[in-house]
């Protein structure tokens, strides 16, 4: 208490008093949040204007520039609609479109079927937190190496005369190479999900975690057979890492280029890629409508996952 | 669930879950010589016990004693690896949970955080395939028998810790189980209503009839629940008997000590007179009500007196010598514990041992009792326990 209040109160207890304790605590009511306002505005001045540079502002030029008239070398600042309507009536660009969306499609559902599994035996099977943790990191060793070379890895792997077909061949199972294993839309959605299933995993895992063996035994008790714990127990709680999961590898595999190019090998495409051929041929204004128009297709995708996941549900 | 407490207990719970008409003795409990090991270390070592159908039995000892593990064998959640459960006389050791007649509240309670209250309720029922109507029914009886209707669509964590206990309770009778386990069931609840809800714990089996086998660490839970009280310790069961016998006439060491406020003295039997025993132990002499059986003179053993039977009053300022009576002796009063109902009086005796005196809170309890001062310390024959076992 301040000096004043506490001065009042010795001068005349019974009536002074009241009125100093709700002036003090007033004052103290304006003081608290104001402080602790400008700290938080601080701490949070420099991701905004991170996010603001790096990020709004790049989306927000891209989108500018989208509506701008092209020239063979760049573009002029005029208004016009050509670059999406042009797009719109590209049977190139709206089977890679679909390409992309279904590729993203399937890697989401199969990362998802195969993670589950692997964050159930993580989470839910080994029994000690420090075995658990150290599987985990394991798990995650593929990202210790950079995503080019995981992605090449591929190649001898799969190649026409790659170790895959060489052990096909030599056990008499093919008579031929085959060829759909590498530089094919199956060869590209392999190799997605392999690079993105730990991002499927992770989050359930987390999920898994924090179920609480005795809730498993409960339903157990109750007479729950494992299907019935797995539908009606874990599912459910998993819910929000599968979402969170299913966002980060379905987000991933839209905006893929690298993988397709290195493992489609010009057999298959994505808009990812087609956006990477606009820039190479300095043709921006359409770069920047394919790339706008797979983001909206990309947050519509989110938004669909984020409302039928109910995640803040679950939370 | 002041509907349960407020009830009478002898009403037939027409309107409730529980089959009142279920023959008596039905949910009766055998365990012979069963026995768990946890990498060749018996966690419950061959453990004999008879629970009667209908009765309240607590299972008492500290942590690691093993009694959550004989609740989770009986419950069909750990094996029993050696040994029977008989369930009113059937072998159960290999009845998987959800066929036996019995039901687990588990500790923390376990409830589905994503299930609403009645789904939780529900659940057996789903689980046992029965209709939904039918299962919207029972449950919605459950939910009543315990209070729980207004909150019937919340989440559990909507809940506060006793009304979360009482869903566990309802899921856990839904199914109309002969035998209820309940581990820890108090535990997670702050002190004021842990004493609710022991009563109302106790008023529920009344009214139910069934068996409850509850775990806990706390005596004094154990005393005011239960009909049988099993103390356990080291997997081996050390008592058992009513909350009155395991409380005055422990028979042990382990659960003179674990039954709180015991004066364990070493001594030495030093004469077997008609009905009394004389034990020499250090500092003190005693004088037991003893029939003498199993005891000889020589032995050495241990005598323990409960803290509420010795009574305490100022020594005579000079007189320090050491009175020539048995169960009595001269000490000085070190520390005056004021509980509110209850006023702990520590002394130590002249060779440096402590005696505990426990006195009801009222004026003559501790008049002219002053920290620091002498004080006579005595207690009746009947009330020195020999600790034989």
């Amino acid at each position: 208490m301040s000096n004043s209040s506490s001065r009042s109160v010795t001068a005349d207890a019974g009536t002074a008093r009241p009125a100093s304790v709700s002036r003090h605590r007033l004052a103290a009511g304006k003081g608290t949040p104001g402080d602790w306002g400008l700290a938080w505005a601080l701490l949070l001045a420099f991701p905004t204007a991170w996010l603001l540079v790096f990020l709004i502002i790049p989306v927000a030029v891209v989108v500018v520039v989208s509506f701008f008239e092209p020239t063979l070398s760049g573009f002029n600042r005029v208004f016009t609609l050509d670059n999406y309507r042009l797009l719109a009536d590209s049977d190139v660009f709206i089977r890679t479109l679909s390409n992309t969306v279904i590729n993203a499609v399937i890697t989401t559902v199969v990362t998802f079927l195969l993670g589950f599994w692997v964050a159930y035996y993580l989470a839910l099977v080994v029994p000690d937190l420090r075995r658990k943790f150290a599987l985990f990191i394991i798990a995650l060793a593929p990202f210790f190496t950079s995503f080019l070379i995981r992605a090449i890895a591929w190649i001898p792997m799969m190649g026409r005369e790659g170790l895959l077909n060489t052990a096909l061949l030599n056990l008499g199972i093919t008579s031929q190479p085959l060829d759909f294993l590498l530089y094919s839309d199956f060869a590209v959605r392999v190799a997605m999900i392999q690079l993105y299933l730990l991002f499927m995993v992770s989050p359930i895992f987390f999920s898994l975690s924090t179920i609480e063996p005795a809730i498993l035994e409960a339903a157990r008790d109750s007479g729950a057979g494992w299907w019935a714990i797995l539908t009606e127990i874990l599912l459910p709680l998993a819910r929000p890492g599968i979402v969170i999961g299913a966002v980060f590898v379905f987000v991933l595999s839209m905006g893929e280029f690298a993988t397709v190019r290195l493992i489609g090998g010009g057999k298959t495409s994505s808009v990812g890629l087609g956006i990477q051929n606009f820039v190479t041929y300095i043709q921006f204004p359409q770069a920047a409508a394919a790339a706008s128009i797979l983001v909206l297709v990309t947050v519509a995708g989110v938004v669909v996952l984020f409302r039928y996941g109910r995640v803040a549900e679950g939370l | 669930m002041a509907a349960i407490a407020t009830q009478d207990m002898d009403q037939t719970a027409a309107a409730g879950p529980a089959a009142s008409d279920r023959p008596k003795g039905k949910g009766t409990v055998e365990l012979r010589g069963v026995t768990k090991r946890f990498d060749g270390i018996a966690a419950v070592d061959h453990v004999d016990l008879t629970v009667p159908g209908g009765s309240y039995v607590v299972l008492l000892g500290p942590s690691g004693c093993g009694k959550t593990t004989l609740l989770r064998m009986l419950g069909g959640h750990a094996t029993i690896d050696e040994g029977e459960f008989l369930l009113d006389g059937v072998r159960t050791n290999d009845v998987p949970p959800a066929r036996r007649d019995i039901s687990t509240v588990f500790q923390h309670y376990g409830l589905f955080p994503h299930k609403s209250v009645r789904d939780n309720v529900e659940f057996g029922l789903k689980m046992r395939g029965l209709p939904r109507d039918a299962r919207r029914r029972r449950a919605e009886e459950a939910l009543t028998f315990l209070d729980l209707t207004p909150m019937a669509d919340r989440r559990p964590r909507q809940l506060s810790g006793g009304q979360q206990q009482r869903v566990a309770l309802a899921r856990a009778l839904v199914t109309e189980p002969t035998v209820l386990l309940l581990d820890e069931p108090l535990g997670d609840l702050d002190r004021l209503l842990q004493l609710r809800m022991r009563v109302e714990l106790r008023a529920l089996q009344r009214r139910l009839r069934i068996t409850f086998i509850h775990v806990t660490h706390n005596q004094e839970e154990a005393l005011a629940i239960a009909d049988q009280i099993v103390v356990m310790q080291d997997g081996r069961i050390q008592q058992v008997g009513s909350p009155q016998d395991v409380y005055r006439h422990p028979v042990n060491l382990f659960t003179s000590g674990f039954m709180g406020d015991n004066n364990v003295v070493p001594g030495r039997v030093s004469a077997i007179g008609d009905g009394e025993v004389w034990v020499e132990g250090d500092g003190l002499s005693l004088l037991a009500r003893h029939d003498g059986a199993g005891v000889a003179v020589g032995q050495n053993l241990h005598a323990s007196v409960r803290a509420s039977s010795v009574s305490a009053k100022p020594a005579i300022a000079n007189g320090n010598a050491l009175p020539e009576r048995p169960n009595e002796v001269v000490a000085t009063l070190i520390f005056l514990e004021y509980l509110g109902d209850i006023v702990k009086l520590h002394c130590r005796l002249a060779n440096g041992q402590t005696v505990v005196a426990k006195r009801a809170e009222n004026v003559r309890a501790w008049e002219g009792l002053v920290e620091g001062e002498m004080v006579r310390l005595e207690w009746e024959p009947e009330d020195v326990q020999l600790l034989l076992a």
